[in-house]
C-alpha cells in the first residue's frame, strides 16, 4: 500500500481541532447556562473528534473498492435508519432526524449522505455506456435521490436533503450527463419556485427578506443581523479569543450553523482566511486526488465527496454572511455536530485512501 | 471537475470579499448597532447651566443628590432586594417590586428613588444590593428664593426648564448626559468587559445684565409695598438707559419656583413688567413733551399757558386733576404740575400725525423684543379713528395702553440722548469648562427718536418735576434725581373703574447724565391717598438711593434746590464743626438735635459729615476725644 497524502490528512486534523477550540469559545457561555457545564460541548465534540481521527486512520486503510461491493448494503441500512427516525427518533428544534443515545444524538441523514454518494457512484459506474441516455441512465437515479429527499423532508432537514441532491447532480455533471439536460432541470427548478410564489406571493417577501435583514429584524431577519452584528463589528482583528459579545445569548445556538460568525469576531479577517485557506486546500488537494484517480469509481466517489463537502460549506458561509437566506447547514470540520464531524473524517479517511492508489 | 473546482475557489474568493466589506466597509454602521444592542448604560445627569448676575453672583444655582437605578435583570433575589429597599426608602414592598421585576433593561426608581439624601444614598450603598446603582443627579436651587421668580422661571422633576429664561434658554442651559456603558449579554447580565465612562457635558452659563445689589432693593422695597398698601398687583423696573440693559426686574404677586405647584398658573406665566398692559397716565406725557420740544412747538420757559381748571375739546370737557385749575403758567410749569390741559394744548400743537409719529418712534403699540418670553404689545389707537378727544388725551397719557417695559425703554430714549435701544436681559452665554462665549447680547440701538438737545432739555424738565413738582417725594440730597408720577385710573370692561387707580413713578438719576432708570407701579394701593407721587415716589427713591451705592454714582453738583413747600420740614445744611468747641458747635446747630459722645471739649468728629442736609429737629452726632 502507498503513502496516503499527508498533508490531506494533517489540514484535516488541523481544521477540526481549530474547530474544536472555536466550538469551546462559541459554545461556553450557553453550555454554563443549560448544562451548568461550560464544558459540556466540547467534551462532546472531543470525543467525537478523537472517534472522527481515529475512524479517518482505520478507513484510509480501507480498500475502497470495498464500498462497491457493499454499496447495496449500506444503502439499504442507511435506508432503513432514516424510515425508522421518523418512527423512533427524538424530537429536536423542530426535527425529528434523531437517535438519541443518552446525552448524545445520532443523525442518520448524515450517514445518507455518504451512502448515496458510494451508490451514486457505482451506479455511475455500471451504467457509464447509458448515462446519455436521459430516460435510462438519469432518471432512475434522479427519481431515487428524489424519494430519499422527501423523506429527508419529512423529519424535515431541508439543509440536508438539499446537500443530498446536490451532491448526486455534480456526481452526474462529472458522470458525463449532456449539460442540456441540466439547463432543463435548472428551468423546472426556477418555474416551480415561480409557481410558488404565484400561488402565495408572501414567499417573495420571505425569501427576498434576507437582501434586507432589517426589514424584520426580529423575525426572518433575526439570525442574520446577528450574525453580521458579530462579524463587522469584529473587523478585521477580532475582539480576539474567547472576546465574542454576540456569543452571550445575542446569536442563538453560535457553535452550530453560525459559528464562523464567531470566528470573525473573536479573530477577525484573520481567522476567515484561515478557515477559508483550509478548506480551500482540502477541497484541491481532494479534487487533485480524485482527477488523479484511474479508477472510474474512486474517482466519482472522491469527487462526490469532496463536491458534496464543499457544496455544504459554501451554503453555511453564504448564509453566515447574508448572501443567501437561512437553511439551516453547518459549516464541515468545525459546527458542534458528532455525527456530522464523524462522517466528515470518515468521509476524508476515503478519499485519503483513495490517494493511495494513485500513480 | 477542473471547471468545478474553478466555480468552487470563485466563491470562496467571494465569500472572502464579502466578509472584507462587512468587516471594513459596513464595520462603522454594524459596530454603532450592535454596541447599542450589547451596551446599556447608567446615565450621569449632566450639571443645568448656572443663571448668574452682572457680577458674577448665582441666581440659579444646582445641588448635587442622587437617585436609584435598578438593572431588574441583575437582581437575582427580587424579595430581599425589594424589602430592603422599601424598608430604607419608606415605600411600600410593592412599588419597589414593581419597579425591579420591570421588563426593561434600565429602570430609573420614579418618584421613590429621586433625590435621595447622603444617609438614605448610604445606607442603600451600603447593602451593595446587585442591579442596584445609585446615580449622581443634580437639582436646581434658587439661592434668592422669590427673587424674579417670573424673569428667572423654573424646572421640573427632570430639570428641565419649565417657564422663564429656564425655558427660553432650556438648550443653552440643557447639558449632554454623560453615562456609565457597560457591556451585558442578551440577557441583561453585566459582562466582564471594561465600562465605559462617558463625562457629561454640563450645560452653558448664563450672565444676565441684572444687578443683583439693584435687584435686592427693588425686592425689599415691592415687599415692603405690599406690606403697606396691600396692593392687587406691584411692578418694578430697572434699566442702564445707555443700553437698554435690564438691571432690576421684579413683581408682586411672586412665587417661589422651589414649589411652583403651589400657584396658578396665572400667578407664574404672566411676568408683569413685560407682560400687563394698562393706560400710563402721566408718564406718558414724557413722550408729548419730548415730540412737542423736538418739533419746536414749545418754549417751556417763555410759553405761558393758562389753566381755568379745564379745556373743551369738541364737545368734551377735560378737567385737571386740580380742582380749579393751576392758573397761569409756564410750561416749565406744566410739565411740573403734570397739569392735563397743558398737555392737551401741546398735543393740538403737535396734531395727530406728528403726536402719533412720536408714540411709533417711542415703541409703542409693538413688542419691544426684549428676550423675556410673554410680551404684550399694548395698544395705541388706530390713527384714522383719532379725533380731537382722542388727541386730547393720548397726550397725557389716557386711551392708550403700554407695557412697563415700553414706558421705560421710551422713557429711557427720551432722556439718554434720544436713542431708542432694545431692552435685554441676557448679557452672555458661556462654556462651563472654558467660559468661552458663545453668544453675547450687545445693545441694540433701534433708531435715533429725538435730538441730544432736546434730550437735554426733557432731562431738565423732569428734574424740575422732582425738584419743584409732583415728584418732590423722590428727590435724594446731593444728586440729580428726574422723574415723572403717573395715575392712572384702571380700564375694566371699556369702562373706567372708580377709586381703582395704578399708581407709578419712572425716575432717573444723575439727571445731567443718566445711569440709571428706575420704574415702579403700584395696582390698587389700599388706604392711601391715590396719587403718584406720595405713594410711589418713596419706594422709587428708596430703590434709586440703591442704585446709587450699587452703581457708584458719585455726588453731583448743580442739582436743583428742591423748593420749600408745607408741609414739607425746612432743611437745614449741616455746617463744619470739627475742631469747635462743643458750645460753639452747638450755637451753629441751632435747629438740630445735637448728641455729644465722648468726655473732651473739642469736637473730632461729626455724623452726618458737613453739607449734607438734614430736617429740622434731625439728630447730629459730636463726637470728643
Amino acid at each position: 500500500m502507498k503513502k496516503m497524502n499527508l498533508n490531506l490528512f494533517i489540514s484535516c486534523i488541523i481544521l477540526s481541532l481549530f474547530g474544536l477550540l472555536m466550538v469551546y469559545s462559541s459554545s461556553n457561555i450557553w453550555a454554563e447556562y443549560k448544562f451548568n457545564d461550560p464544558f459540556k460541548y466540547i467534551k462532546n465534540q472531543g470525543l467525537f473528534l478523537i472517534i472522527g481521527i481515529i475512524s479517518m486512520y482505520i478507513v484510509s486503510k480501507v480498500n475502497y473498492r470495498k464500498y462497491y461491493k457493499y454499496s447495496n448494503k449500506i444503502f439499504a441500512i442507511c435506508f432503513t435508519l432514516i424510515a425508522l427516525v421518523l418512527i423512533v427518533g427524538t424530537e429536536r428544534n423542530g426535527s425529528k432526524s434523531w437517535f438519541g443515545i443518552g446525552s448524545f444524538g445520532i443523525q442518520p441523514s448524515e450517514f445518507m449522505k455518504l451512502s448515496m454518494i458510494i451508490f451514486t457512484s457505482k451506479y455511475l459506474y455500471n451504467n457509464r455506456k447509458d448515462i446519455s441516455n436521459i430516460r435510462k441512465g438519469v432518471i432512475p437515479i434522479l427519481l431515487l435521490t428524489i424519494f430519499i429527499f422527501g423523506l429527508i423532508m419529512l423529519q424535515p432537514d431541508f439543509g440536508t436533503g438539499v446537500i443530498l441532491v446536490m451532491g448526486v447532480i455534480g456526481l452526474l455533471f462529472v458522470g458525463g450527463v449532456d449539460l442540456k439536460f441540466f439547463f432543463k432541470i435548472g428551468l423546472v427548478g426556477v418555474l416551480g419556485i415561480v409557481g410558488l410564489i404565484m400561488a402565495a406571493p408572501y414567499r417573495l417577501k420571505r425569501i427576498l427578506s434576507f437582501l434586507n435583514p432589517w426589514s424584520d429584524p426580529l423575525g426572518s431577519g433575526f439570525q442574520i443581523i446577528q450574525s453580521l452584528y458579530a462579524i463587522g463589528p469584529g473587523g478585521l482583528f477580532g475582539f480576539g479569543l474567547g472576546g465574542s459579545r454576540q456569543k452571550h445569548f445575542y446569536l442563538p445556538e453560535p457553535q452550530t450553523d453560525f459559528i464562523f460568525s464567531i470566528i470573525s469576531e473573536e479573530l477577525g479577517f484573520m481567522g476567515v482566511i484561515i478557515v477559508s485557506g483550509l478548506f480551500c486546500f482540502i477541497i484541491y488537494s481532494a479534487i487533485k486526488i480524485a482527477l488523479k484517480c484511474d479508477d472510474l469509481f474512486g474517482k466519482y466517489l472522491a469527487f462526490g465527496i469532496i463536491f458534496m463537502l464543499s457544496f455544504q460549506a459554501i451554503l453555511n458561509l453564504c448564509v453566515v454572511i447574508g448572501l443567501i437566506p437561512v437553511t439551516g447547514v453547518t459549516l464541515p470540520f468545525l459546527s458542534y455536530g458528532g455525527s456530522s464531524l464523524l462522517i466528515t473524517l470518515i468521509e476524508m479517511g476515503i478519499i485519503l485512501n483513495i490517494s493511495r492508489y494513485q500513480k | 471537475m477542473k471547471i468545478i473546482l474553478v466555480i468552487i475557489f470563485v466563491i470562496f474568493i467571494i465569500i472572502i470579499l464579502r466578509v472584507f466589506y462587512i468587516q471594513v466597509f459596513d464595520y462603522k454602521k454594524l459596530n454603532n448597532y450592535a454596541s447599542n444592542l450589547w451596551s446599556r448604560n447608567l446615565p450621569i445627569k449632566a450639571d443645568r447651566g448656572l443663571i448668574y448676575d452682572r457680577n458674577g453672583v448665582v441666581l440659579a444655582d444646582n445641588a448635587t443628590t442622587t437617585s436609584l437605578v435598578v438593572i431588574p435583570n441583575q437582581i437575582k433575589d427580587k424579595e430581599k432586594t425589594a424589602d430592603k429597599l422599601s424598608e430604607i426608602l419608606n415605600v411600600s414592598y410593592d412599588d419597589i417590586y414593581k419597579h425591579i421585576s420591570k421588563k426593561t433593561s434600565i429602570e430609573r426608581v420614579h418618584p421613590e428613588g429621586r433625590r435621595l439624601s447622603y444617609e438614605i444614598a448610604d445606607k442603600i450603598r451600603n447593602l451593595k444590593l446587585e442591579g442596584v446603582y445609585l446615580v449622581k443627579e443634580s437639582q436646581r436651587i434658587y439661592p434668592y428664593d422669590t427673587y424674579m421668580a417670573h424673569t428667572l422661571g423654573f424646572v421640573g422633576i427632570d430639570n428641565q426648564g419649565l417657564s422663564g429664561i429656564e425655558l427660553t434658554y432650556d438648550n443653552y442651559l440643557t447639558g449632554e448626559d454623560g453615562a456609565i456603558k457597560y457591556f451585558s449579554d442578551a440577557k441583561g447580565n453585566k459582562l466582564e468587559l471594561n465600562e465605559v465612562y462617558e463625562q457629561p457635558q454640563n450645560g452653558m452659563n448664563i450672565t444676565l445684565t441684572i444687578n443683583n445689589e439693584i435687584q435686592t432693593s427693588l425686592e425689599r422695597e415691592l415687599s415692603n409695598a405690599v406690606t403697606k398698601y396691600n396692593p392687587d398687583r406691584a411692578i418694578g423696573l430697572v434699566m442702564d438707559p445707555n443700553s437698554g440693559e435690564i438691571l432690576a426686574i421684579s413683581a408682586r404677586p411672586n412665587f417661589s419656583p422651589a414649589n411652583y405647584k403651589n400657584y396658578s398658573i396665572e400667578e407664574i406665566n404672566r411676568n408683569l413688567p413685560v407682560w400687563a398692559t394698562y393706560e400710563p397716565g402721566s408718564t406718558f406725557k414724557i413722550v408729548t413733551l419730548s415730540a412737542a420740544l423736538e418739533e419746536n412747538k414749545v418754549d417751556l420757559e417763555k410759553d405761558i399757558f393758562y389753566d381755568k381748571g379745564s379745556i373743551k375739546v369738541e364737545n368734551a370737557t377735560i378737567h385737571c386733576w386740580k380742582h380749579g385749575g393751576h392758573g397761569k403758567e409756564t410750561f416749565m410749569q406744566v410739565v411740573e404740575n403734570s397739569c392735563n390741559p397743558g398737555f392737551v394744548a401741546l398735543g393740538q400743537r403737535l396734531g395727530v400725525n406728528t403726536l402719533f409719529d412720536y408714540i411709533d418712534k417711542f415703541g409703542f403699540g409693538k413688542k419691544t423684543g426684549v428676550d423675556l418670553n410673554g410680551e404684550a404689545s399694548g395698544i395705541i389707537f388706530d390713527r384714522s379713528k383719532v379725533g380731537p378727544v382722542e388727541l386730547a388725551t393720548t397726550a397725557f397719557g389716557q386711551g392708550v395702553s403700554v407695557t412697563p417695559i415700553q414706558q421705560v425703554t421710551a422713557v429711557s430714549a427720551a432722556i439718554n440722548g434720544g436713542t431708542l435701544y432694545k431692552p435685554y436681559i441676557v448679557k452672555s452665554i458661556n462654556e462651563p469648562e472654558t467660559n468661552t462665549v458663545v453668544k453675547e447680547n450687545k445693545p441694540t440701538e433701534i433708531r435715533k427718536v429725538i435730538n441730544a438737545e432736546t434730550s437735554a432739555k426733557v432731562r431738565n424738565a423732569l428734574e424740575n418735576v422732582v425738584a419743584n413738582g409732583s415728584g418732590r417725594p423722590a428727590y435724594i440730597d446731593g444728586y440729580r434725581v428726574g422723574g415723572k408720577t403717573g395715575t392712572a385710573q384702571k380700564v375694566e370692561n371699556g369702562r373706567y373703574l372708580t377709586n381703582n387707580y395704578i399708581l407709578s413713578f419712572i425716575g432717573f438719576l444723575p439727571a445731567d447724565n443718566p445711569k440709571v432708570v428706575v420704574y415702579v407701579a403700584i395696582d390698587n394701593p389700599k388706604g392711601t391717598i391715590q396719587y403718584g407721587g406720595t405713594t410711589v415716589g418713596p419706594i422709587s427713591k428708596a430703590v434709586l438711593k440703591d442704585c446709587i451705592k450699587a452703581l457708584n454714582v458719585p455726588k453731583s453738583d448743580g442739582g436743583k434746590e428742591k423748593k420749600y413747600k408745607w408741609p414739607d420740614p425746612k432743611t437745614i445744611t449741616v455746617p463744619d464743626v470739627t475742631g469747635k468747641t462743643v458750645e460753639e458747635a452747638k450755637k451753629e446747630l441751632i435747629g438740630l438735635n445735637v448728641i455729644v459722645s465722648g468726655e473732651g471739649n473739642t469736637v473730632t468728629h461729626q455724623s452726618p459729615e458737613a453739607k449734607t442736609k438734614l430736617d429740622e429737629g434731625k439728630t447730629i452726632r459730636l463726637f470728643t476725644s
